[in-house]
């Protein structure tokens, strides 16, 4: 009785398809890298910027928050904030106005007590995440 | 046991199972938070029981498969491991500095974790699932390199299985995938595409093949199958695997700043991504079915068919529910995401840790193949506890998420995420309810470790005659 | 690999084994489909991505048929055509390989393959021109949808035919080893399997693409 099919066989297909798909996907990175700078922004990327950036590492906001729909589903989106929350001023304002000890009974935002260089740096850098074009995503102003 | 050396794998294991019980307390605690949202705010607020309940997850499953690759590559290489004394050492290593980390996410503000160990010196903080500190990844970096060099020199230089040396491409790449946290731009949409070389091309790249080759181990053992036979199949699997997976990765380019064909791409080979998942459960069962022997161990038999089953639905079905573009421009970032990554998780990774477990635990203890059926049993009820729970904290969260992927995202009248959050809030009640049977469960395993064990162990049974 | 058959009045016990590894075999068992079965489970893996890029296409032409009828009149037909044709002729050598091969005749079996890989070579050359006379004029997958299908669909192909041409020389290169004969060429089957599903994915891509309007 013949095999129907070689172990061989099986394992020429899995070095051969896992080759060929890591090339296809190296070519499309590189397409991606040379494409990304009509659509990353990068051009505002200022020190300011990469300063709220690290701001927003440091302070863990993605571990409540999501960024262009990614992280925690515990707050709100804010990939599009400068937009929803009316621009720089009103995005500090929020981040100012949480009560230390949260508030009763609701999904509280810690106080983080940022100086006015480390609101000016947060309200930037989301500045800079809602002007990257993402295929229009959200589909609306709520995230 | 057939090499000593094999019992490094016991510290590994009961490691795993400890961090698994902070992983569960913790998911307590954020699924409570978030209905009743000032729970334990501020003392330790969503984030931070967030970041220790996932980074708790990574580093169990990480012992679990360490733990299952120094008890299984000795058996298929035919030869001791090439340094217990190392793998030791790694255990002691691995486990104090996650301790530490969980330790210094929950006593000190983050920011101040991130000052107190240099992270301004090369940031890598701050990124989902890779919120430990810069030195505690280049802790996990040694730790990987120590675990891989032990491995690979026990496989190089002995006998050479397919199922050993699918494990160590695993796990070649999970080491070398890690390497991408590292890289942390200004440049957000660049910082995003690398990111997920981390966490797709592991979860659903590298970590199948381990998966994969762990679970053709344990079909080996229990059924007595011809290795032939299911070696040959485990490469069908993987190489589906990478086939579909690796430009699978497009399905999260797609509204991130990334080109827009990555909406096609990602569309199509995504949506071919259950395909591997399926024929895992054809395979398990096929096997099972085609076996030669009853295998005393039946708790392994169960939790190899139950991983593959559940890795399918949560990875492959609920996948494949919100992975083409034009449905995941509502759901992306929702409930429904939730959804898919416990059932996920639980089904491919939790679940194939807990079958390897079930499988060596016995003999690591002294049995010659099983425990005795008083803990076969109540290790098979935690087996259903969980499993149940787990589908229906999927369920709940499906609910939610449509419901929040209506209200929020496609109506004429969207609705803010918070009224949204408070509307859907009866889901989360029940998730948490769920989570509380799911935490029984636990417990119910854990129990099976001390209950039957001056009982005789469950017998093996004579070979059936074939016909 | 042995085993065992009922064979009437003197049938064997149910488990009696018979070693029959020293018997001659002298005509390979004709299979359907022809080639090794785990080949051709990928071989239908790689036609559902195709069928499923195919009738994206066609979805998507639906939507902007416009443009899609201004830009496929920017592709060179001409040497579309030429790429049908090669592809063709390399499918029929390959044919003609695996009947050499059948009958036992290695050494033209794999005179035939490098005759196919030179034809898919021809084909590389021309689709490589076309894509080198694309990047002058600044296309590439980001330029508009037509040309993000037509470079998306032209290249996964290319690929394919890169894969199909390595096949084939490494079958060729056996072949011209003598380890394929009568009794034994289930690769050469396979890899001619192999060859034959990357013509035919051009079969339908060329009209689909170059020319229904």
């Amino acid at each position: 009785m013949s095999q129907a099919f070689t172990k061989a066989m099986a394992r020429n297909i899995f070095y051969g398809g896992s080759v060929f798909f890591l090339l296809l996907f190296l070519a499309l990175t590189f397409d991606t890298e040379s494409a990304l700078p009509g659509r990353d922004n990068r051009e505002n990327i200022t020190e300011t910027v990469a300063h709220g950036k690290r701001l927003w590492e440091e302070n863990n906001c993605i571990g409540c928050h999501t960024l262009l729909g990614e992280g925690a589903y515990y707050a709100p989106e804010l990939g599009n904030a400068y937009i929803r929350l009316g621009g720089k001023e009103g995005i500090k304002g929020f981040i100012m106005s949480r009560p230390k000890d949260g508030i009763p009974g609701r999904r509280s935002m810690p106080q983080f007590n940022f100086n006015d260089e480390q609101l000016e740096a947060l309200a930037e850098f989301l500045k800079y995440v809602s002007e990257i074009n993402t295929a229009n995503w959200p589909p609306n102003i709520q995230g | 046991m057939q090499y000593q050396s094999q019992a490094v794998a016991k510290p590994y294991f009961v490691a795993a199972i400890g961090l698994f019980v902070g992983q569960i307390l913790f998911g307590l605690i954020i699924g409570l938070q978030y209905v009743v949202g000032d729970f334990l705010f501020p003392e330790i607020p969503f984030n931070v029981a967030r970041m220790v309940h996932t980074n708790l997850l990574i580093v169990w499953l990480l012992f679990g498969f360490m733990g299952a690759s120094y008890y299984l590559v000795p058996e298929e290489s035919e030869r001791e491991l090439f340094s217990p004394k190392l793998a030791i050492i790694t255990f002691w290593v691995f486990l104090v500095a996650g301790a530490l980390t969980v330790l210094g996410y929950l006593l000190v503000p983050y920011a101040t974790l991130a000052e107190m160990t240099g992270n301004e010196l090369l940031p890598t903080m701050g990124r989902e699932f890779l919120e430990q500190p810069t030195i505690t990844k280049i802790g996990i970096v040694l730790v990987a390199l120590s675990f891989v060099f032990n491995i690979g020199m026990t496989i190089l230089s002995g006998r050479k299985t397919v199922v050993s040396l699918v494990l160590l491409i695993g796990l070649v790449g999970l080491a070398v995938f890690f390497l991408f946290s590292f890289y942390n731009p200004d440049n957000l949409v660049k910082d995003k595409f690398y990111w997920w070389w981390v966490v797709h091309l592991w979860v659903e790249g590298v970590w199948e093949l381990i998966l994969g080759s762990i679970l053709a181990f344990v079909l080996i053992k229990t059924t007595g199958v011809d290795r032939e036979v299911i070696e040959k199949w485990l490469y069908v699997i993987i190489a589906m695997t990478l086939i579909t997976g690796i430009i699978g990765t497009g399905h999260h380019y797609y509204w991130i700043g990334a080109p827009d064909y990555w909406q096609w791409w990602g569309s199509v080979f995504s949506a071919l991504e259950p395909i591997p998942f399926f024929m895992m459960t054809v395979f398990a069962f096929n096997m099972v079915n085609r076996r030669r022997r009853n295998h005393p161990n039946k708790a392994t038999v169960l939790w190899a068919l139950g991983t593959a089953v559940m890795a399918f639905l949560g990875a492959g079905v609920w996948g494949f529910l919100h992975t083409l573009s034009p449905v995941n421009y509502y759901t992306h970032g929702s409930q429904i995401t939730a959804a898919h990554g416990h059932m996920a998780f639980y089904g491919a990774y939790v679940m194939i840790v807990l079958t390897m477990i079930s499988y060596a635990m016995p003999m690591l203890r002294g049995r010659k193949a099983a425990s005795s059926n008083r803990s076969q049993v109540l290790e098979m009820w935690s087996f259903w506890l969980m499993t149940v729970s787990m589908v229906f904290i999927t369920l709940f969260l499906t609910g939610a998420g449509i419901l929040q992927v209506y209200l929020q995202r496609y109506g004429a009248d969207p609705q803010p995420f918070m009224v949204v959050q408070d509307k859907i809030a009866l889901f989360y009640w029940m998730r948490e309810v769920s989570g509380v049977v799911f935490l029984i469960g636990l417990i119910a395993y854990i129990a099976s470790f001390f209950v039957g064990g001056s009982d005789p162990e469950a017998t093996l049974e004579p070979v059936e005659a074939q016909a | 690999m042995a085993c065992s058959q009922g064979k009437g009045p003197e049938a064997l016990a149910v488990n009696q084994r018979i070693d029959v590894s020293d018997t001659p075999v002298l005509v390979q068992e004709s299979r359907y489909p022809p080639g090794d079965l785990a080949l051709w489970i990928f071989i239908l893996a790689e036609l559902l991505v195709f069928a499923l890029f195919f009738i994206a296409y066609a979805f998507t032409r639906v939507k902007h048929v416009e443009l899609f009828n201004q830009y496929q009149a920017t592709l060179d037909r001409n040497s579309a055509l030429a790429n049908t044709l090669a592809l063709i002729t390399a499918s029929y050598l390959v044919v003609r390989a695996v009947a050499a091969v059948r009958e036992g005749d290695g050494q033209r079996c794999a005179r035939w393959l490098w005759g196919a890989v030179a034809m898919g070579g021809m084909f590389l050359l021309i689709k490589g021109g076309e894509y080198a006379h694309h990047l002058a004029a600044g296309i590439n997958l980001s330029t508009n949808t037509f040309y993000m299908f037509y470079l998306s669909l032209t290249f996964f192909h290319f690929m394919h035919v890169i894969l199909g041409m390595l096949i084939l020389v490494v079958l060729a290169v056996k072949a011209g080893q003598g380890r394929y004969g009568t009794a034994d060429h289930v690769d050469i089957e396979s890899g001619a399997s192999y060859w034959h599903m990357v013509d035919l994915v051009w079969l339908v891509l060329f009209p689909l693409v170059y020319v229904m309007r």
